[in-house]
């Protein structure tokens, strides 16, 4: 809107903001061809691409592994099993990191600082070795274990090499990202809003509700979105923390790309995450739209 | 009392505010503040920012829990009681509107929290948004409105409760100076019609004289004085008092009876005195020109020459510095347009009563 009203109202610059903004654009735009729509586009011709059992691909156009795919029990499930786990990993990191998001957009001065970079750290950490952290607290043998037996358990629970590791790790590993994109959304919180609704009668609670919890809508929507995305692309924590009994859209695509050599399957499973965060994408505007 | 309306009943007890306090690691920003307020009664906190006016309305709102002291409304005991149960309607400098909200709903908050029927409530908003002359921006919301509309929702939002005490936190100074005048007179309206007993935080001395029954002026966390506007200003109780409410000439000297030794003058005072003291002096109760002005009664007149150093056209008044002995002295005439303009450099007459001198024991 600037950009027409600039060269509406002085028709002499028009001529030299726009090859300036072209030029400033330049580069990420090829960054952005080469490095992610040329790959993806290459990927969808893949999985329309026929393939020999040894993994030779023999050209051509067939929907088949589309279909194949679609049609097949074992990745109906897998698909469905992906978003829910993505879903419920996404809710837990939104209850766990709610609350400190909302103590840090409140909190004031040194103390702040000091709490933000408590909760960037992990992110310093490769998500590797956080994962191999869980492993050794959730194992058999692990903290969680050794502290419950001595409280006179018989048996170690199994927290690890399954779909719990998995859930637990995960919303870990994501919490940082979800803090920072509630703290980004939480502009619209305004403390004396809150304070009216005391005086008009509300309780705490009844505040939270009513104009706490609307108003950082923006923050919830972003930040569930962001965390949603990053679980159903998340592969090495569910790897390592899924010890190969949980199978995932991710590790699914690395075992048919790289252990069964089958890319025609992997580029189509690889389509349908894209059509997943399209969706995705798709919900979160149409909520901020029915915020704003 | 001339001011129009109903008259605030004698009974003064409605709100009690007894030894009052508000301490902070090292200050206390509100120091045993204690004052009585009738039922219907519209009462200033004024002050300069960081007095304490603001931090005694939130104690009494609930949303700053007090160090020391009572509050009593009506004979009950809300010093502990939480803000959602104390009843009382604030509106604040920000307006503090639910952004996420439109008009109607904004204003029906409080009656939704009351569990008031449905029916009840359409009604309700209805009248208070008419009250507040904003019918048929129900539907708006807050963001779609003036500042001027949504200081009005927020009035319109706390009156609708129809709380027991309705708190003003600096509501105008957002606003500019005309919208300013209009919401002065129209919230003055409506407190006198409703009849609601109100507190009106403001660092504003015009905004507190021209509204308020009543004025509690504030000083680094005590009270100074609590007044009717004219108390204030004819009988301010201390010098603070005096140069914060209006403007003041403001000398110091040295007292021996009823006159003042300050920087070569010898001043006729109000009253007698003794040892360092402060005279201050309204700039428009000084007369210039040589006729001077006239004591009828016989009472003491001081009258001196001086040099104007200074003279400020400032519409409807003209004010002017004179040099007079050692002293600087303001001096204020309204502007009746026949052009007799002091100029600066000229020798003037300046005459002034006795009895308006305020004299102040000097600070140690």
């Amino acid at each position: 809107m600037s950009a027409v009203a600039l060269s509406a109202n002085s028709p002499k610059n028009a001529g030299r903001v726009q090859p300036m903004a072209i030029a400033l654009l330049l580069p990420i735009t090829i960054v952005s061809l080469v490095g992610f729509v040329a790959p993806v586009a290459n990927l969808l011709v893949l999985s329309f691409q026929k393939a020999e059992g040894t993994g030779a691909l023999l050209g051509g156009f067939t929907t088949e592994t589309w279909t194949t795919v679609l049609q097949d029990m074992f990745y109906l499930h897998l698909i469905l099993n992906s978003i829910a786990t993505s879903l419920v990993i996404t809710v837990l990191t939104l209850v766990t990191s709610y609350p400190i998001a909302l103590y840090l957009h409140r909190s004031r001065g040194s103390w702040r600082n000091v709490l933000l970079v408590l909760v960037i750290s992990p992110l310093l950490l490769s998500a590797v070795v956080r994962t191999y952290g869980w492993i050794a607290i959730l194992s058999d043998q692990g903290v969680v274990n050794r502290t419950l037996m001595f409280f006179g358990m018989t048996s170690p629970i199994r927290l690890v090499f399954n779909m719990t590791g998995v859930v637990i790790g995960l919303t870990e590993i994501l919490m940082p990202y979800m803090i920072l994109a509630l703290l980004a959304g939480f502009g619209h919180l305004d403390r004396q809003a809150e304070e009216a609704a005391l005086t008009l009668g509300a309780t705490p609670f009844t505040v939270f509700r009513r104009i706490i919890l609307p108003l950082s809508l923006p923050g919830i929507a972003l930040g569930s979105l962001l965390c949603f995305v990053l679980a159903v692309s998340s592969f090495i924590t569910p790897k390592l923390l899924g010890g190969g009994r949980v199978f995932l859209l991710a590790t699914e695509i690395y075992d048919q790309a790289i252990v069964s050599l089958n890319w025609p399957v992997a580029a189509t499973l690889s389509g349908v995450i894209l059509i997943i965060f399209g969706t995705a994408l798709l919900f979160y505007t149409r909520l901020l739209k029915s915020v704003m | 009392m001339a001011r129009a309306g109903t008259a605030p009943s004698q009974d003064k007890a409605f709100l009690v505010l007894h030894r009052l306090r508000k301490a902070y690691d090292d200050t206390l920003a509100v120091d045993d503040l204690t004052l009585e307020i009738a039922k219907g009664e519209l009462v200033a906190f004024l002050g300069p920012s960081g007095c304490g006016k603001t931090t005694s309305l939130r104690m009494l709102a609930g949303l700053t829990p007090a160090s020391a002291g009572r509050i009593v409304v009506e004979g009950r005991d809300l010093t502990h009681v939480p803000p959602y149960q104390r009843d009382m309607g604030m509106v604040f400098q920000s307006y503090a509107l639910f952004p996420h909200m439109n008009v109607a709903r904004n204003v029906a908050f409080g009656l939704e929290m009351r569990k008031v029927p449905r029916g009840e409530i359409a009604q309700r908003v209805v009248e208070a948004i008419a009250l507040v002359r904003l019918t048929g921006r129900e539907q708006r919301r807050p963001s779609e409105l003036s500042g001027g509309q949504q200081q009005r929702v927020a009035l319109a939002r706390a009156l609708v409760i129809r709380p027991s005490i309705l708190l003003f936190d600096e509501p105008l100074s957002n606003l500019d100076a005309k919208l300013r005048d209009e919401m002065r007179t129209e919230i003055r309206e409506i407190q006198q019609r409703l009849g609601i007993t109100s507190i009106f935080v403001t660092h504003d001395q015009v905004e507190a004289l021209t509204m308020c029954d009543r004025i509690a002026v504030m000083h680094q966390g005590r009270l100074e004085q609590l007044g009717t506007p004219e108390d204030l200003y004819e009988r301010p109780a201390t010098a603070f008092v005096a140069s914060f409410v209006g403007r003041t000439n403001r000398l110091k000297g040295i007292a021996r009876g009823d006159t003042v030794e300050t920087g070569g003058l010898s001043l006729r005072t109000c009253g007698t005195h003794q040892g360092d003291v402060v005279v201050m002096m309204r700039p428009h109760r000084i007369v210039l020109g040589e006729a001077g002005c006239v004591s009828a009664d016989g009472r003491a007149v001081n009258r001196m020459t001086g040099c104007v150093i200074r003279t400020v056209y400032a519409g409807d008044v003209v004010q002017s510095d004179v040099r007079v002995a050692d002293s600087i002295i303001a001096v204020e005439q309204s502007n009746r347009g026949s052009g007799e303009l002091p100029a600066v450099g000229a020798t003037v007459t300046l005459s002034f009563l006795a009895r308006d001198t305020l004299v102040y024991p000097a600070a140690p």
